[in-house]
């Protein structure tokens, strides 16, 4: 019976229908492209470990501290392993590639698991200093194979008085998560180290693994603690907490996204709530009708309050549909950089389902009360 | 007359209208016996669509009741009365009130979708009324596909199909055109003799009264002769 009375709502203006639809489906699709790209925004990307923490230095993430703070980590009781990562950036100019060299001891790969390399190309990058790992996708972007030089421009004065920086490939690795990381070159610390001019003896990140994920506050505290009102001070932290908070140096972009989807859906609301109310008003004769040969006001009721539902929720399976179909042709338009950090999570969808349930059920209910209160006398007295 | 199918003892209906009381029936009796055909004319404002409204089950007097083939309709609630005039009431109005997205064997088919029937029990009573107006050919044809006598037709077709005591109508010609309309007077007198059916119409066309077995008057809330 529902069906029949919603199918006759529904189709009595297609074209309206199909508006309001398309401009829910567009409003879900915004949500589920800004929920799927929040992993980004937010450091809750696969693959970040909680029992990791990082140490960077705490008034320019992309500065230096001495190296002698990767002996005190090291110190810590609950430290299980401690690696370093020193990032020299290259000029996309003067460079063959535009990317990152990360400068890392040769136990990186057992800390920071997440980056692997087989046995035999970690051994060779140890085995010749100049020898360096490229990230996969950067490799097969730039087409790197072994032994091939890698030229730069680096950020780093190299002894020679110039910024000219010359590496071979010796073998490749990748990034278990987080495929962007892939676009960087891994290099010998100490090699860097020696031949630079300045800023010797200093690191940019100290990672370290701790015996457990519960522990990883205290300690990160400790180390805090330990450097704060010095010209060494750190921000320490677990991962991916840092990774938020780093983005929040930026600004609040949880409270942006929030915003920007709460104006969304407010737009929904208005939307759906507009062309409910129009519906129904256009419907008195009918309902009155209906009415009249022995459909109840409850049932009516009900039927208007279905009939959002399904305008709502039409466009909430066709936004969030069309947001899984783009998503893969985002990650192949990012050339895969964004391959694990872009999905949509079940929470997404569960926040969605609630969503639609709200908005249905607030944009329908004086529309389909409407229907309820109606008087059959009046609405066909009026024609 | 003891087989009365419509009884209307001292109705009165009045409505607020601002602060003027305005009185629509004014302790109004009458009697309809099953089988009769019975026209209510008068002037505009006189109370007779609202006296069709109170038999229809589809307004309450302020005062006075409505007893239709034994049930006190004045005593039932909202949905009560919504029950009662699913089973014993089919109304036909001037403008058709067809739903346009819906075909006509849909049209016709609404009352039923409130019944237990299977669809193919409901299949079988929209053919048997399609085929009583004289549209079993038109069933799949949506009402801008239909002449407006035709469109009567398949309102009286869902007036008819839930077999109801009482046929209620409200100006089932004021919409057509003169051959049309006595095409529809004469089904509804065919529904009348033949099918038995009780029927109460409003008019202001003379000669719809006519086709009517008897005609009576309203005035100022009172029946006249």
């Amino acid at each position: 019976m529902y069906w029949v009375l919603i199918k006759a709502s529904l189709f009595r203006k297609k074209i309206r229908t199909f508006l309001t639809i398309a401009s829910i489906s567009i409003a879900f699709l915004l949500f589920g492209l800004l929920n799927s790209m929040s992993a980004i925004f937010t450091g809750s990307m696969q693959g970040m470990s909680a029992d990791i923490i990082m140490v960077m230095p705490k008034y320019n993430m992309f500065g230096t501290q001495p190296y002698t703070n990767v002996e005190y980590v090291r110190s810590l009781e609950g430290v299980e392993k401690v690696t370093h990562m020193t990032m020299m950036t290259s000029d996309p100019l003067g460079s063959m590639f535009d990317g990152m060299i990360f400068a890392t001891d040769g136990n990186l790969f057992d800390v920071y698991t997440r980056f692997q390399a087989t046995e035999e190309h970690r051994e060779a990058m140890l085995q010749r200093p100049d020898g360096v790992l490229v990230g996969r996708l950067l490799a097969d972007q730039k087409g790197f194979k072994i032994g091939d030089k890698v030229r730069t421009k680096a950020s780093f004065k190299h002894e020679d008085g110039t910024f000219n920086w010359e590496f071979e490939v010796v073998g490749f690795y990748t990034v278990k998560n987080l495929k962007g990381d892939e676009l960087g070159v891994m290099a010998n610390y100490k090699y860097i180290d020696d031949s630079r001019m300045t800023m010797k003896g200093t690191t940019g990140y100290i990672i370290a693994e701790v015996l457990s994920p519960e522990l990883a506050d205290s300690i990160s505290n400790k180390i805090d603690k330990n450097f704060e009102n010095s010209d060494r001070a750190t921000r320490s932290g677990p991962e991916n907490q840092l990774a938020m908070e780093m983005v929040g140096d930026f600004g609040d972009i949880e409270l942006i996204m929030n915003l920007i989807l709460s104006a969304v859906f407010f737009t929904i609301l208005l939307v759906t709530g507009n062309t409910m109310s129009q519906a129904v008003r256009e419907r008195t004769a009918d309902l009155a009708v209906l009415k009249s040969i022995g459909y109840g006001d409850f049932q009516l009721f009900v039927s208007v309050m279905l009939e959002a539902f399904i305008i709502i929720f039409s466009g909430l399976i066709l936004g969030l549909g069309i947001t899984l179909l783009m998503i893969p042709l985002i990650v192949a338009a990012s050339q895969d950089m964004l391959a694990d950090a872009l999905y949509l999570t079940s929470s997404a969808f569960i926040s969605a389902f609630l969503i639609g349930v709200l908005v249905s059920f607030v944009s329908s209910f004086m529309p389909a009360r409407q229907a309820l209160k109606l008087k059959v006398v009046d609405a066909l007295a009026k024609g | 007359m003891s087989d009365s199918l419509v009884k209307v003892d001292s109705v009165n209906k009045t409505y607020q209208r601002g602060g003027e009381k305005l009185v629509v029936l004014d302790n109004l009796n009458l009697e309809v016996p099953k089988g009769d055909f019975l026209a209510l004319m008068g002037p505009s404002g006189s109370g007779k669509s609202t006296l069709l409204n109170l038999i229809g089950g589809l307004d309450t007097p302020t005062s006075g009741s409505v007893e239709v083939d034994g049930e006190n309709l004045d005593k039932m609630n909202s949905k009560q009365l919504s029950n009662w005039r699913a089973s014993h009431v089919g109304f036909i109005f001037q403008f058709y009130n067809l739903l346009p997205v819906l075909t006509a064997q849909k049209n016709v088919e609404l009352p039923l979708l409130l019944t237990k029937l299977s669809g193919s029990q409901r299949k079988s009573h929209v053919d048997t009324v399609l085929e009583i107006v004289g549209l079993a050919d038109r069933a799949g044809h949506k009402p801008n596909e239909l002449s407006g006598g035709q469109q009567q037709r398949v309102a009286i077709a869902r007036a008819l199909v839930s077999d109801p005591d009482i046929l209620v109508c409200d100006e089932p010609t004021g919409d057509l055109d003169r051959d049309t309309a006595t095409e529809i007077l004469e089904l509804l007198q065919i529904l009348n003799k033949d099918h038995d059916k009780t029927i109460l119409m409003v008019t202001h066309d003379p000669m719809a009264a006519d086709s009517a077995k008897r005609t009576l008057h309203l005035d100022k809330g009172k029946l006249t002769h």
